[in-house]
Parts: structure tokens; sequence; C-alpha cells
């Protein structure tokens, strides 16, 4: 996809969102767990970013964040320009919409198909009852489930793993939306119903145009689906780069720990052994230095003394926060 | 000498609507230090293979057949014949296994340490307890856990913590075999690594068989010598790690490590797989996988293929094995 000439849909500019760590009843919080701390980013129209990293990141705050299910403790998000708090709630989730991980939980198990899917229109005051019909027929269509007729009038509980996302994903689709924020919607179903999904989304995408926050902790998934990687760490986005780049030259101590710690599908292939110290912890009231210093096997003494290193653009469209990197001592 | 070995083993789950085949005629052998990878998809019978070779099954199983013999110090004893207090014997002792989601099985209320001495004192009541502690610092540092910890409660330990110490658990009483079913899937990619690494590293070390059973290939690659691959309760194909991965000839295991993204190397092609895996409760007449084969026959629709061996150590249940050429083929279509 051509993505040059195209216009910023989502704006995200020093995103950051405490939550209160241990606290008392009455009592105000004096611990903050710091889950998303200066994130900033962009996805033009029609593009693919993928949010990558470990469990508690950060990553799927981010996501909720931007479909305003959590308010953002501060920074900003723009969709188009605006403000997203600036948005009517209803106009809002007419463009932004999301798809959840696991489809055994994210559908109602007392509503047909055709009602979950139909519910955005009803809502919104789409159309009449026929237009409906004839709206969700035509997605159930477009994510392969076929004949629609068979499928409208079923419950979820009658459909597998595999098809269930594709009714998340017919009715993420629904109203039309700008962008989707997919939050790992593959890594519940096996390998070989996954393949046909991803393979979905994308032509999905090619169809409607539209774009993904795609978040997963699968960096090979993430090759497949999105066109620029964040990597995250405890809150920062670390690294950002285009998908095949990033994979190809990572720079970031943590991504180059991650990508080999990602076991290949070759027994002939020999991984490094991740180059990482101890264990991650959760990022309750951190200092104010770089996030990934105690894990850190390259730390000088500059990272202990200075603040978080900004994420710098180290070659065109790559972008590193480590003051190792913007000094040219890991390349 | 083989350690173990399985001979058409069958297991079903007796169900309001009739017998689930989960275990429907699986066959192998595993030599001291080998490793057998068991990939399969969620619902193909993999975890009941575990649960069925050490007779901790749920009341609605039934065993339908087969041996396992297990090679008791030269002598081969069949497993499955056993009255449940010889069993005993065996289980833990000759047979252990981390079971998926693991760190969940430690006793929250317990000293991590005390657990581990109680598994080694019930099947060894002679050993005294400093002798059992002694151990168990032993196994703590196999599993790169600082002995120290042994007196902390299970909530003082992180997840991969905890799924060490129920590997050092599944290690106490110095088994032949170990099944590892999904001891991994709960983590993150770093910690899973070490891991791997650890466990890879101690099976080599006490000589021990390993039996390690994952829905991810990936991993199951870097584990293991040998990997069978796991449909609708059989075994569709079995042979070594390289062969399954560079020369797969049955059909469902070249889709499936095709539908695999790798991270490395050049961006290749995905294939997917048509349909759904089958409900085991009326699995397809004739090759169970043929309703979702693009090769299939009508022959593989009606008569069931044998599982057979085709050259030395490479076994399918295929009627049209995948050659070199159709291999080739289906990358250019």
């Amino acid at each position: 996809m051509r993505l040059e000439n195209k216009n910023v849909l989502l704006e995200i500019k020093n995103l950051k969102k405490y939550f209160p760590a241990e606290r008392a009843l009455f009592s105000r919080a004096k611990h903050f767990v710091h889950a998303v701390d200066d994130v900033s980013f962009q996805i033009l129209e029609g593009e693919s970013l993928g949010l990558v990293g470990e469990s508690g990141c950060g990553k799927t705050t981010t996501g909720r964040m931007v479909v305003r299910l959590e308010n953002p403790t501060d920074g900003s998000i723009k969709v188009l320009g605006k403000p997203i708090e600036e948005y009517e709630r209803m106009e809002y989730h007419a463009m932004v919409q999301m798809i959840f991980q696991d489809p055994y939980e994210s559908l109602n198990p007392r509503m047909t198909i055709f009602d979950i899917i139909a519910e955005p229109l009803n809502i919104h005051n789409v159309g009449t009852l026929e237009d409906r019909e004839e709206k969700v027929s035509q997605l159930l269509q477009e994510v392969g489930l076929t004949p629609p007729d068979s499928f409208l009038w079923r419950y979820p509980h009658e459909l597998s793993g595999g098809q269930r996302q594709r009714v998340a994903i017919a009715r993420a689709l629904v109203l039309n939306p700008k962008l989707i924020v997919a939050d790992e919607p593959t890594s519940m179903l096996d390998v070989s119903v996954r393949t046909a999904v991803m393979e979905l989304m994308m032509e999905l995408q090619q169809i409607h145009g539209m774009s993904y926050l795609y978040i997963t902790h699968d960096l090979a998934v993430a090759r497949y689906m999105v066109n620029r990687i964040a990597v995250m760490y405890l809150g920062k986005i670390v690294e950002l780069a285009e998908t095949e780049e990033l994979l190809h030259h990572p720079m970031h101590p943590y991504t180059r720990a991650l990508m080999d710690a990602v076991p290949v599908p070759d027994p002939e292939y020999k991984r490094n052994e991740p180059n990482i110290i101890g264990n991650i912890s959760a990022p309750i009231d951190p200092p104010p230095i770089c996030r990934f210093y105690d894990r850190c096997p390259f730390r000088v003494d500059k990272c202990k003394t200075d603040p978080h290193p900004e994420l710098k653009e180290v070659a065109p469209g790559h972008y590193v926060a480590c003051y190792l990197v913007h000094e040219g001592k890991i390349k | 000498m083989a350690v173990l070995k399985v001979e058409d083993l069958k297991m079903h789950y007796k169900t309001k609507k009739g017998y689930v085949k989960a275990v429907d005629g699986i066959s192998f052998e595993l030599d001291a230090g080998e490793s057998l990878g068991i990939v399969g998809e969620s619902g193909c019978g993999k975890t009941s293979v575990s649960m069925t070779l050490l007779r901790i099954l749920p009341e609605n199983a039934e065993f339908k057949g087969g041996h396992v013999w297990f090679n008791d110090n030269g002598k081969m004893v069949d497993l499955v014949g056993l009255e449940e207090d010889e069993m005993r014997h065996y289980r833990w002792k000759g047979i252990s296994m981390v079971f998926q989601a693991a760190m969940n099985s430690l006793n929250p209320v317990y000293r991590v340490g005390d657990q581990i001495v109680e598994a080694i004192l019930n099947h060894y009541p002679d050993t005294s307890i400093d002798a059992a502690r002694d151990k168990v610092a032993k196994l703590f540092e196999l599993v790169t856990l600082d002995p120290k910890r042994m007196d902390q409660y299970p909530h003082q330990y992180s997840g991969g913590m905890k799924q060490r110490a129920v590997i050092a658990l599944s290690l106490s009483c110095d088994p032949r075999v170990i099944i590892a079913d999904e001891p991994t899937t709960a983590l993150d990619v770093i910690v899973q690594d070490k891991i791997l690494r650890e466990l890879k590293k101690i099976q080599k070390e006490l000589n021990m068989a390993m039996i390690y059973i994952s829905h991810d290939i990936a991993v199951i690659a870097e584990v293991s010598d040998k990997i069978a691959v796991m449909y609708a309760g059989k075994f569709v194909e079995q042979a070594d790690s390289t062969t399954v991965f560079k020369r797969p000839m049955h059909p469902y295991t070249f889709l499936l490590m095709n539908a695999f993204p790798s991270h490395v190397g050049e961006k290749k092609k995905l294939f997917t797989i048509p349909g759904e895996p089958p409900n085991l409760l009326n699995p397809p007449t004739g090759c169970r996988f043929a309703p979702r084969c693009p090769w299939a026959t009508d022959k593989c629709r009606t008569e069931e293929p044998e599982y057979r061996e085709v050259e030395k150590g490479h076994y399918i249940a295929c009627w049209h094995p995948l050659t070199e050429e159709v291999r080739k083929d289906a990358f250019r279509k």
C-alpha cells in the first residue's frame, strides 16, 4: 500500500496513564503504576501500526484509551486533527471500533449473530430493518461466513472460535469505521484457522481502507499484519520503525533481546541467547532514568544519571530511545 | 533400548452424545535422552495422550486398548495392566509431568521447598528430611532458582519462578521420562526462552526422555529430536524434526508448518487450511483430514489410511504422500 500523501488519522502525543497501586480504603493513592508513560505516535489513513511488547508493557492500555474505554491521565489523542473528547460519543464510535482478543467473551451469548452485528446500527439508528438485514448479510459474506442466511439466526455458542472472531470483525466494520483497534485478535485461535483470519483482516483493509492499531505480543504475526511496529517496554515506546526495517535492523537492546527470545519454526535455526539481565517488574513509581536500565547489558553511567532517552530518529523513519544508539555506540 | 514404548493406545471420553475419540490409536517409541514433540491444535487430543500415559483420567474416560510399555531396569512393564497402587510406583518416579499452567498447581499455604520435600518423602520414605532438603536445594540450583527461596511461599514467586519450581518438583523423584504439556504457554517470551533452555539442558544432563506437548510449532522445533503431528485423535506423521519441517509428507503437516509465521529470514507466503478441525464425537470417515485436504481423493474420503513407516523412522498416515514436486508446486500457486 502506498502511504505517501496520506492524511494523519490518529495522532497521539505524550499520552500517559497512571493507575493507583495499593490504595488503602478512603486514603489517596501514594504510588502509581505508570502503565503508559509519555507515548507519542501517529497512524496515517489506511496504515496499520503494530504495538508489540510483553504483558504489562502498556500496549492494551494504550489501545483502550484510543477507543475511550479508559481516560488518559495526561496527553492528547487526536483523530483527524480533533481531540477525541471533543467528538460526540456516538460520532466517535462510528469512526473508531475495537476487536477484542477473546471471541468467547466478547460476543453476547444471548444474542443472535444478526443482533450482534446489527446492534451498532440500532444504536446509531441507521436504516430500516430491511436495510440492516441487507447490510449484515453483506458483511457476513465479506467476512467469509457464507451463506449468510445460515448464520444470521444462530447464536455464538454454535460457532467455532474462528467463526466468532469473524463475527466480531463484522461487528467492528458495520459502521464503516476509519480506525480499528485490534487487541490480539488472533492469539486465541489455532494456527490452521489463524492465517485465514489474518488474511481476512488484510483483505478488508484493502476493500474499506481503514487503519489498524494492531496490538500483539507476537512479532511474527505483526510482521504479516502491519506497516510499522512500535516496540513497548514498561509504558514506553523504545523503538519504532517500518516492519521489515525493524526486524532486520533492530537497534534498541530490548528489541534485540525480544527478537532473540522468540522461537523460530525451523529446527536448524540457531538462535542467539537473548542478552538481557534479570526479570521484568511492574513500573510502580519508576525512577526518571531509562526504563530499561535495570535490565540493559550495555548500560553506561550516562544511562543512570540522565532522564529516559527521547525517541529519536536515527535512520529515515527509524526511531530509537537509547543513548547508546543515539551516540552511535550501538548500530 | 526404548525407555517407553506405546502401542496403539486408545482412550475415549463417554459423553451423553456418544464417545469422544480423543486418543485413537497412538504408537511411538522413546529412548533415554531423547525428546519427542507432540504438536497439534486445541482439541486434537494431545493432552489426553499425556493423561492416558500417566493414567490420571477423569471419570468419564474409558480405556479402549493398547499398551504402554515402560522399561523398568530392563524389564518391560505394561502400565496399562497395573493396579492403581502399582501404578503409583511408576507415576512421578518413572514418568512425571509438568502441567499446563502448572504455576497454579503449587499449594499457596505451604512453603515451596516443603512441597517438594513432601513429594520426595512420599516416594522414598527412607530418606531423612535433611537429605530431602539437600536434594531440593540441588534441584533449585538446577532450575536456576536461589535455594534461599525454598522457605518462601508461592505468592512470593513470579510466574516464571513458579514454573521453575514446578519443574524442580517434577524432577524430584528422578523420573526416566518427563512429560511437559505446554509448560511455557502462559509466559512471556523472554521467560519462556530461559525455561526452554533450562529444560533442554537438564534433560540432556540427566539423560531423561522427554515428551513435549505444544500447539506452538516454533517451540516444538527447538526442543524436539523427533516430532509427532497429531490431528483428530491420531498421529498423522512422525519423523526427526528436520524431516518434519523440511520434507513433510502428510498434507496436514505441510500446511501447518507453512501456516506458522516467522520473524526471521525472508517473509514467506503463509498457507491457510480451509475449514475447521472435526468434532471427535463423529470424526469423518476415511482419512480424518480429508474434508480439509486440498489433495484428497475419493479413496481418502472412504478408506482410512494406515499409519506406516515409509522410510526409516518416518511414519505417515496418508494415501497420497506429498513429494518434493507437489510441495514446490504448492508455493507457486
